[in-house]
């Protein structure tokens, strides 16, 4: 337990890091005075407004009362919502969490197959149009790929709506639109870790040993794949959060991801560096759990 | 020592490579009897592995079983369908391997690997297997099984995964046991106990042993009778003390000149000058000509032919017409 | 003798090079034998000559409206004209010539920026790598900041403070894509700064800096390459994500995300104007990634 508690401590600098880049963008961004009070305002309300929430104070000490309300999970007032942005945020979370649980689920039930017949069958047809999809699902931005969708189901077919949140249809294309890309580096992932595995020596050993080939598949070697599959798709938390931030504009899913970018568009900071914080830990967590659960899976590294 | 139970008959296995075609086994013949240890010895490269796993028809494209036939029982496991061919791998002919850490599945328990066979072969439960694989752990003289049992390979020191693969391959008591190189990974002196327990248990299961190694010395400890492999095929094939008495080819006289006395171990046994010729392109008369000290104009035009010079030893050189 | 020495590393050090890039007569053999290797060549000098001759290539000006032929469909289809090869969008402006004016400013965009975050990684990489300790614990710090950031939320937040142009974009897509590079080069340089020939250099008194540009330098560069290449593409789709989100390339420079957000208001009534951006992505990002994939096959020992 004492190198999750090195790993939990090593968070730390990183938060601050990412804290400390956050403010500095914002700080150059300018004044967000402008932006809160109404475009009449006078100079001496304006400089009042200033010295009330201490834009006259030296970076260091903004930056140092920054992080100290920040902890305590304060991250300001949104002028668009008129409440605690992190409340804002909060409320989007789950939204978002549905659509990349969704996504995920649809990319594993794809990649593992595939990846798994593709690796035992290399160079058949299966494998060539497995590893083929899967490059040409990597190389489609996938804002290009909901947007053909919905060309497709919604426009001309008109079986499954547009967009928005609501019923289990609505879910349906935003999520194939997240995982197709999360399921193309996920074949890829297990074909070539199946493909390195299928060849050591211990699969000749289970072959010898004249158990069934589904044994020595799925048993001997896929438990094997599972180390780096389960440790590299947590690690790829990153590229679906990002994933999700340009579906959810696709489909206006009414996530964090279409909340940033209208906080974006409007230059709504507090939201804006709220939802990095949270995205960032959401992030760090992950990778954190990736790491414990390399080392639950390879037997051959102690947790300790 | 009873008939000969097992026997390859012009087996041929060649692996079609991008660069062309390596004839990795060609025209081996063969056979075992029953309780006997045959050992093929020769440098890497001579066909010697790739003749094992023929045996087992394990051979992976893009490598191929040609021709030939491999009698076992007096069936012909060429011909298995993919299904009779588990039903003999692991129960009736069983292997172990020369590495035994990277042998074992690193994820599993070696009571896991080890019941496997078990459940496969003998139509046992989980629990019956355990008993039988804790029985098998203490003949191969593991201490404290039940422990073991529940170890992961890596755990155990390389002598001790040597112990689990030899009761892994036992464990269903086959009438032939495979060891490819079974102790060339290990120190010198677990190197002997695994031999001394691999005699002990032979005599105690009558199993036959097919023994593959590049160390004469395991050969003397171990072998009835001895073949001689090159360029995968058998250039001499006799009995143990004919062998180490009165070699007759040229390649095996050298083995045994660049071999120091038995015990005597070294990183590399065999060194003789010049290098093996290269399997894309072997030459049309004796494959072992270029790097031999008794070469003649015949060896370089015309392929030598197995002959048998006496009774149960032939050799395949022109010295010996 | 000090002379020699230093002429006998060196050329043990070419030797090591040598071995791992090979010679250009090595190289195209094993490229016309990978064919999505060859493939994907011809796709990129494709794309670059089209960007390079988009002028002369190009039947109208990207921003020419024509009020006489609004959303004109593709010349195949009924309505079309030969005139309109890809047909015309609500404008009436060409699409095949904004599709081969928008090459011009993925391929700058994408390989600039990319240049920019391989000088970024590749010297921290260095530093971090070579003199180790406590400043190599600060910088991986940084690149695990990086790392839980989101590249395009990074990206968006930099636009929000800085405000959308072609400049700032590459610096931005710059600043946020170093982190590869630094990983990969720091790990280089540990295992290259055990061999024999850096051992023997430093043992002489060879000063770090000329050690680093003599010796670790060149034996980067392949890996280098290899993750150049393949960043240009992630780069391509992250610049036409951003342009598509608004926040990216402005009008009047033209973007294959741009054309594609335009043509998104007109799903329903012209398919082929959100459509043909998105194939034009997907060819230049495949092109990219096959050669990038056969670079790395041929330059990175490990993954034989």
């Amino acid at each position: 337990m004492n190198y999750i508690v090195r790993r939990m401590l090593q968070i730390i600098p990183v938060l601050l890091i990412i804290s400390f880049i956050v403010f500095t963008l914002v700080f150059i961004a300018g004044d967000p005075v402008a932006l809160m009070l109404p475009d009449d305002a006078t100079l001496e309300e304006i400089e009042q407004l200033r010295e009330s929430i201490g834009l006259n104070e030296p970076f260091y000490v903004q930056y140092g009362s920054y992080v100290f309300r920040v902890v305590q999970g304060d991250f300001g007032e949104s002028f668009r919502y008129g409440q605690d942005a992190l409340s804002v945020v909060w409320e989007r979370l789950p939204a978002t969490f549905e659509l990349a649980i969704a996504a995920i689920i649809i990319a594993i039930m794809v990649a593992i197959p595939f990846g798994i017949w593709s690796a035992t069958k290399q160079n058949s047809s299966i494998d060539l149009i497995a590893t083929g999809a899967a490059v040409v699902g990597k190389a489609m931005p996938n804002f290009w790929l909901g947007i053909m969708l919905i060309l497709f189901f919604s426009v001309t077919l008109g079986v499954l709506p547009v967009s928005g949140r609501g019923s289990f249809a609505h879910l349906i294309l935003p999520a194939i639109t997240l995982g197709t890309g999360i399921a193309a580096e996920m074949t890829r992932l297990i074909r070539s870790s199946m493909l390195e595995i299928l060849n050591q020596d211990y699969i000749r050993t289970a072959k010898s040993k004249g158990i069934k080939s589904v044994q020595v598949i799925y048993k001997h070697a896929f438990r094997n794949a599972l180390i780096p599959f389960v440790t590299i798709t947590a690690l790829q938390t990153s590229t679906l959060i990002g994933g999700a931030l340009i579906t959810e504009t696709v489909f206006a899913w009414p996530g964090i991801g279409q909340l940033l970018i209208q906080a974006v568009n409007t230059r709504d900071m507090a939201i804006v560096q709220a939802c990095v914080m949270i995205i960032a830990a959401i992030v760090i967590l992950m990778n954190l759990l990736a790491d414990i659960i390399y080392r639950i899976l390879d037997p051959r590294i102690k947790l300790d | 020592m009873g008939e000969s139970f097992i026997q390859l008959k012009n087996l041929k296995t060649y692996f079609h490579t991008e660069e062309g075609t390596v004839p990795a086994v060609d025209d081996v013949s063969l056979s075992i009897k029953k309780g006997e240890t045959l050992a093929i010895v020769g440098e890497s490269g001579s066909g010697k592995s790739v003749t094992s796993l023929s045996l087992m028809r394990l051979i992976e494209p893009p490598g191929r079983i040609e021709s030939g036939e491999i009698l076992f029982e007096g069936h012909n496991l060429v011909d298995y369908s993919k299904k009779k061919m588990r039903a003999v791998r692991g129960n009736k002919i069983a292997m172990i391997f020369q590495e035994p850490l990277t042998s074992l599945n690193p994820v599993f328990t070696v009571g896991n690997q080890i019941s496997e066979s078990i459940i496969e072969h003998q139509n046992k439960s989980k629990k019956e297997a355990k008993q039988l694989v804790i029985e098998m752990l203490t003949k191969v003289g593991i201490p404290r099984p039940e422990k073991v049992f529940h170890s992961y390979p890596h755990a155990l020191s390389g002598g001790m995964r040597q112990r689990v693969m030899i009761a892994m391959a036992l464990s269903c008591n086959p009438e032939l046991l495979i060891a490819d190189e079974p102790t060339t990974a290990l120190d010198v002196t677990i190197q002997a106990q695994i031999l001394t327990l691999m005699k002990e248990l032979i005599r105690e299961f009558e199993t036959s042993i097919l023994l593959i190694t590049h160390d004469l010395g395991v050969v003397a400890e171990m072998a009835d009778r001895v073949i001689v492999m090159y360029g995968g095929q058998i250039v001499e094939e006799t009995d143990v003390y004919t062998l180490f008495k009165h070699p007759k080819h040229p390649y095996t006289k050298g083995l045994l000149a660049s071999t120091p006395k038995v015990h005597e171990l070294k990183e590399e046994l065999i060194s003789i000058s010049g290098t093996v010729p290269n399997p894309l392109d072997y030459p049309i008369g004796c494959r072992f000509a270029d790097r031999c000290e008794s070469v003649m104009e015949t060896c370089r035009t015309v392929h030598p032919e197995l002959k048998e010079i006496k009774p149960g030893h032939t050799v395949r050189c022109w010295l010996h017409e | 003798m000090g002379e020699q020495s230093k002429t006998i590393i060196d050329a043990d050090s070419q030797a090591y090079m040598r071995k791992r890039n090979g010679t250009f007569k090595r190289w195209s053999k094993l490229l016309l034998r990978s064919k999505t290797g060859t493939v994907g060549l011809l796709i990129v000098l494709f794309i670059v000559f089209v960007a390079v001759f988009a002028p002369l290539l190009a039947p109208y000006n990207p921003n020419a409206i024509n009020p006489s032929s609004l959303h004109v469909p593709p010349s195949w289809m009924e309505g079309g004209s030969t005139a309109h090869l890809l047909g015309t969008d609500n404008l009436g402006r060409d699409i095949l010539s904004r599709i081969i004016y928008g090459s011009q400013v993925s391929l700058l965009v994408g390989i600039a920026a990319v240049l920019l975050s391989g000088i970024i990684g590749v010297s921290i990489g260095l530093i971090s790598g070579f003199y180790g300790g406590f400043l190599d614990n600060i910088l991986m710090r940084f690149v695990d900041s990086f790392l839980a950031i989101p590249t395009i939320l990074f990206s968006l937040v930099f636009l929000a403070v800085f405000g959308p142009s072609i400049m700032t974009l590459i610096v931005v897509l710059g600043l946020t894509n170093w982190t590869s590079y630094a990983r990969l080069v720091r790990g280089e340089v540990l295992s290259i700064k055990e061999r024999d020939f850096v051992r023997a250099a430093r043992s002489i008194g060879v000063k770090n800096n000329k050690i680093i540009t003599r010796h670790l330098m060149p034996n980067v560069i392949s890996t280098f390459i290899v993750i150049s290449t393949l960043s240009v593409a992630s780069t391509i789709i992250l610049e036409s994500s951003l342009s598509f989100l608004g926040l990216g390339i402005q009008p009047p420079t033209v973007s294959w995300g741009t054309v594609l957000s335009d043509g998104r208001d007109y799903l329903a009534t012209s398919w082929w104007l959100a459509t043909f951006p998105g194939i034009a992505i997907t060819i230049t990002v495949l092109g990219i990634i096959f050669l990038g994939d056969w670079l790395r096959d041929v330059l990175d020992p490990r993954t034989k």
